[in-house]
């Protein structure tokens, strides 16, 4: 009750001092009518009532302290004082609002994808006993790249399991893809899910636990094929189904098998992987039979759990001898491999990762980049604190005045800057409210320019108490930042100098200068690495693929069945394009068994007659004839595809200029052969075209050798079809003749040509646009930085100005001295940003392309962008140092 | 034993004066100090409002404005539960001590 009482008479001190003061009235009024009753004047009777009271002030201050929060009280003071401050400079306040909640916003919403993209745990228990495996990749000769492979064949992961014993619990998670199934009956739509095959005991290990119904178990994962069960997620059933119990017992037909729903999985779990969202679970028993006794078919990853007494290290000594034999056995399986690739398959390591985080194909595509920005939005962050510094600091010399008083009337230095820092809080705290606002709405928007049609990124963005932490965590330490210096300096004032007319302004201008040299060096930063990032991005724009891209559709094929011949499938394929051929409007029409520049690929190695065969393994693609013409690719010499290659042996084969070159040197390839191994059979080919280079799944690496070989029949393919018609036009065409061919023909995806060669570089495009961005915002906010400073030190030498206009100063002198202050303060600010800036840049390194850390291209055009900003900024301020009137400057004073 | 004398000597006077002579406005209290100790204490009568506020936080007693006599509206104290455990404690101690002192002024 009591402290309810004092927080109460903190909220409204006012009616406490009343009802204080009534109640001593009350007193001194009892007692000079008891004096007055004994014979004494009403005069003297009340000076004398008051002075047996005592002091009544402090007496009345020592109440207030017992009886209200003091603390509280005066920390709403402050805010009531600040909130008024605030009102009556309503261009400062949002001018300081704006900037800050931009660059809060754009921490918390790049923060919020990089909390659920890498660092926030799964959705189960005890997250930290999670881990998963993975080795580091093989490289080909003449690749370097690092990197890493995830996927495990069921025969090693038997291995693995049975190593682990009872440290460790190992599942199979494998890689999501989106599936075409159907709910109900034949007749009901398709809809595309994204399906996971997992092990029986998969969602014990995770953790997870049902919504409805039963998850799986061991027993539910034992037969190969003979376990058609689905368990669904809590999403895609509360969204699919409206959370409908009766789901329980339906059937799911998916790639031709009958699935029937047993349960769906608790809420928010969403699967292993962030950036995914699981829609349906089926056991890992269900994937091709095939691949259970396949040593070399790695198709998913595993999640493991460790036993309370077991650390991951401990765990990989058990695996690694395991894992080493199996490699044994693989080499010695593959007779062809080539010794350098033997070499390191014998050295691989199993490489134990922490789980919490679940595993996914996002991170690793994303994580530097994300970081990148992250730090790029930092960078902002430091800006707008510094220019919000500078403003304080502007607005406290207009307020030395106030502040002279109040030290004169006896308050203390400390209590003067809490007032002040209460003043940032009070606006660091509306920025962040502005600024999560701002990040809830530009986090999905982020997320989505990362996301691809046939691949889409989905996160539990909830902008949750994490997110809320950090965003709170930003804009008070934002307010630390720029208030501190500017408020003990503002609180430092000599009262004496200040009232008398001149103040401590001169270190004031110091502080200035700091500040916005820090925003100088820091936006100088940022409009180099936005530079080197939109230099990288035109760099690739501008990469020659070797292929016309622009009017080129590619769609993507599914036929429904699997028991067709080749022959006849092909026949099928060739209907189609030919049906598409014949519409007015279409120019070219090609079939592959995929599309480039949609991360499928085939390699092989090449074996020339005699010759062992080749150390790399070169990339192999299945196209028809008209694929170059469609492509716009020129042909060297020889001729494209014509009907029959496909069943032909020895089969024709159309090389590109790498190739040949690469295997013919300069002798005229048309007509050598060459062979590949499949299984135990060899396949010939015979070079029948060659035909210029082009870039096949990255603009990054060029000139690769490849052969292109005659497509064969596929229940599932891309048509490439070339018009000046609109996507959406060439996707109905499509869709109709399809109808017409049959045979359960029908169009699965659609995507221009020109969107699967972007869909590659949006890491780069994610850079460069952000990167671009807060380099112009950055650019402004130095820009008032640098108007602002200049503006108050013209002010300030108003008088010296005048003296030296007086005196036959020209106004280019004038103007000079302007001039003069601008360079120093930007010389010095870009010299740092330099500095700093080159340091960074070497860690950007991998993510450029064609720029180097140190470009004089990037670093000239960052400069001049630069130079060109400050010279604006300081026009204003110059033009009104030339504009002063000597007589009225002088008579100022 | 150590007492916070002074401050704790009040306390005690007032939390007697209150529980003795029923509801009271300040005003009353200090007439009643100054009556029952002879002038002997001799304090500002204006302290005595801190030590009331200072009660009625701790919870010894409670206020309340009323009206009194001729329409005045006054301030009002009453001696809670609480404050009446803590002057029957305090009264024992005091008497100990006080009889403990005198023990120590006669004997020495």
């Amino acid at each position: 009750m009591s402290w309810f009482s004092r927080l109460k008479n903190a909220l409204t001190p006012k009616q406490l001092d009343e009802e204080l003061a009534d109640e001593m009235r009350d007193h001194l009024e009892r007692r000079a009518e008891g004096l007055t009753q004994r014979g004494a004047s009403p005069e003297e009777a009340r000076h004398s009532a008051l002075r047996r009271f005592g002091n009544a002030t402090l007496l009345r201050e020592q109440s207030r302290e017992v009886r209200l929060w003091s603390t509280l009280e005066s920390v709403l003071q402050d805010i009531r004082h600040a909130w008024r401050g605030m009102r009556k400079s309503p261009v400062f306040a949002i001018t300081a609002v704006l900037s800050l909640s931009l660059a809060i916003g754009a921490n918390t919403a790049i923060f919020s994808i990089v909390d659920a993209a890498m660092l926030r745990p799964l959705p189960v228990p005890q997250p930290d006993r999670l881990f998963t495996l993975a080795s580091p990749g093989l490289t080909q000769p003449g690749e370097e790249t690092e990197h890493e492979v995830e996927s495990f064949s069921y025969p090693l992961y038997q291995q693995l399991g049975a190593a682990a014993g009872t440290t460790a619990r190992l599942a199979v998670f494998s890689y999501p893809n989106r599936v075409e199934a159907r709910v109900g009956g034949a007749g009901s739509v398709l809809e595309t899910l994204e399906r996971q095959f997992v092990s029986g005991d998969a969602f014990e290990i995770a953790g997870v636990t049902p919504a409805l119904g039963r998850l799986f178990s061991r027993a539910d994962d034992r037969i190969p094929g003979g376990h058609p069960q689905a368990v669904l997620s809590h999403d895609y059933w509360y969204r699919r189904f409206a959370a409908d119990p009766a789901i329980l017992g339906r059937v799911l037909q998916i790639e031709r098998k009958s699935y029937t729903v047993i349960g769906v999985t608790r809420e928010g779990f969403f699967g292993i992987e962030p950036g995914k969202f699981i829609d349906v679970w089926v056991p890992s028993m269900m994937y091709d039979k095939a691949a259970f006794t396949n040593p070399g078919w790695g198709w998913f990853r595993i999640l493991g759990r460790l036993n309370r007494t077991t650390s991951r290290g401990q765990l990989l000594d058990r695996l690694q001898p395991v894992f080493h034999d199996f490699q044994e056995v693989r080499v010695k399986m593959f007779a062809t491999m080539p010794p350098a690739i033997v070499k390191q398959v014998r050295e691989l390591k199993l490489r134990i990762h922490p789980g919490a985080a679940g595993a996914s194909s996002f991170r690793k595509t994303f994580e530097r980049p994300l970081w990148i920005v992250l730090g790029v939005a930092v960078g902002i962050l430091l800006i707008a604190c510094a220019n919000v510094a500078s403003l304080l600091l502007a607005r406290s010399t207009a307020r030395s005045a106030e502040m002279a008083m109040r030290i004169s009337l006896g308050a203390g230095r400390g209590r003067l800057a809490r007032q002040l820092l209460t003043e940032s809080l009070l606006l660091s705290l509306l920025a962040g409210g502005a600024g999560w606002l701002l990040a809830r709405w530009t986090a999905p928007a982020l997320v989505g320019l990362l996301s691809k049609q046939s691949d889409p990124v989905r996160f539990a963005l909830a902008l949750d108490s994490r997110v809320l932490l950090f965003c709170a965590a930003v804009s008070t330490l934002a307010a630390v930042g720029f208030g501190m210096l500017p408020a003990w300096q503002a609180a430092g004032v000599n009262p004496i100098l200040t009232l008398k007319g001149s103040s401590g302004q001169a270190s004031r201008l110091r502080l200035g200068r700091f500040f916005v040299g820090l925003q100088v060096a820091c936006a100088f930063c940022l409009v180099m690495a936005g530079a080197a990032f939109l230099f990288s991005l035109r760099n690739l724009f501008a990469v020659d693929t070797g292929f016309n891209p622009e009017g080129v559709t590619v769609l993507t094929i599914n036929t429904d069945a699997e028991t067709r011949k080749k022959v006849e499938q092909r026949q099928l394929m060739d209907q189609l394009r030919h049906r598409m051929a014949a519409m007015p409007g279409v120019e070219g029409t090609a079939l592959a068994n995929y599309a480039i520049f949609e991360g499928s690929s085939w390699s092989d190695q090449v074996i020339l007659p005699g010759k062992p065969p080749s150390e790399r393994e070169e990339l192999f693609y299945a196209v028809s004839s008209g694929y170059f013409s469609t492509l716009r690719t020129p042909f060297l010499s020889g001729r494209d595809f014509s009907p029959g290659d496909e069943s032909a042996t020895p089969q024709p084969a159309i090389v590109n200029r790498a190739f040949a070159r690469k295997y013919f040197s300069d002798e005229t390839p048309l007509g050598r052969e060459f062979e590949r191994t499949e299984g135990n059979k060899r396949v010939r080919y015979t070079i029948a075209g060659v035909v210029s280079n082009t870039h096949y799944g990255t603009l990054r690496v060029g000139a690769q050798p490849i052969v292109y070989v005659p497509v064969a029949g596929e229940s599932s393919f891309s048509l490439y079809v070339r018009s000046p018609l609109s996507t959406g036009s060439v996707a109905r065409l499509a869709e109709r003749e399809a109808q017409a061919v049959g045979s359960g023909m029908r169009v699965r995806e659609i995507r221009p040509l020109q969107t699967l060669v972007g869909n590659t570089i949006l890491r780069e495009k994610l850079l460069a646009g952000i990167g671009g961005v807060f380099a112009v915002l950055g650019l402004l906010l130095a820009a008032i930085g640098l108007f602002g400073l200049l503006n108050y030190s013209v002010a300030r030498r108003t008088k010296e100005i005048g003296i030296r206009a007086a005196l036959g100063a020209r106004k280019g002198e004038i103007v000079m001295l302007v001039a003069r202050d601008l360079f120093a303060l930007v010389g010095a600010g870009l010299i740092a940003g330099l500095a700093g800036s080159l340091a960074v840049m070497n860690v950007f390194q991998s993510m450029l392309f064609g720029v180097r850390p140190a470009d004089p291209l990037v670093v000239g055009t960052a400069a001049g962008i630069f130079l060109a900003t400050a010279l604006l900024a300081g026009v204003w301020p110059a033009r009104r140092a030339a504009g002063v009137d000597p007589m009225v400057a002088l008579r100022h004073e | 034993m150590a007492f916070k004398s002074a401050q704790t000597a009040l306390d005690l006077l007032i939390l007697t004066v209150v529980q003795r002579r029923g509801p009271l406005h300040g005003y009353g209290i200090a007439l009643a100090i100054e009556e029952l100790s002879e002038d002997a204490l001799r304090v500002e009568e204006g302290s005595l409002y801190p030590a009331l506020h200072r009660m009625e936080e701790t919870g010894w007693i409670s206020a309340e404005w009323k009206l009194t006599e001729n329409n005045r509206r006054a301030r009002i104290y009453r001696v809670t539960r609480a404050g009446k455990k803590q002057l029957e404690a305090e009264t024992v101690r005091w008497t100990n001590y006080s009889a403990g002192v005198s023990r120590i002024l006669r004997l020495a």
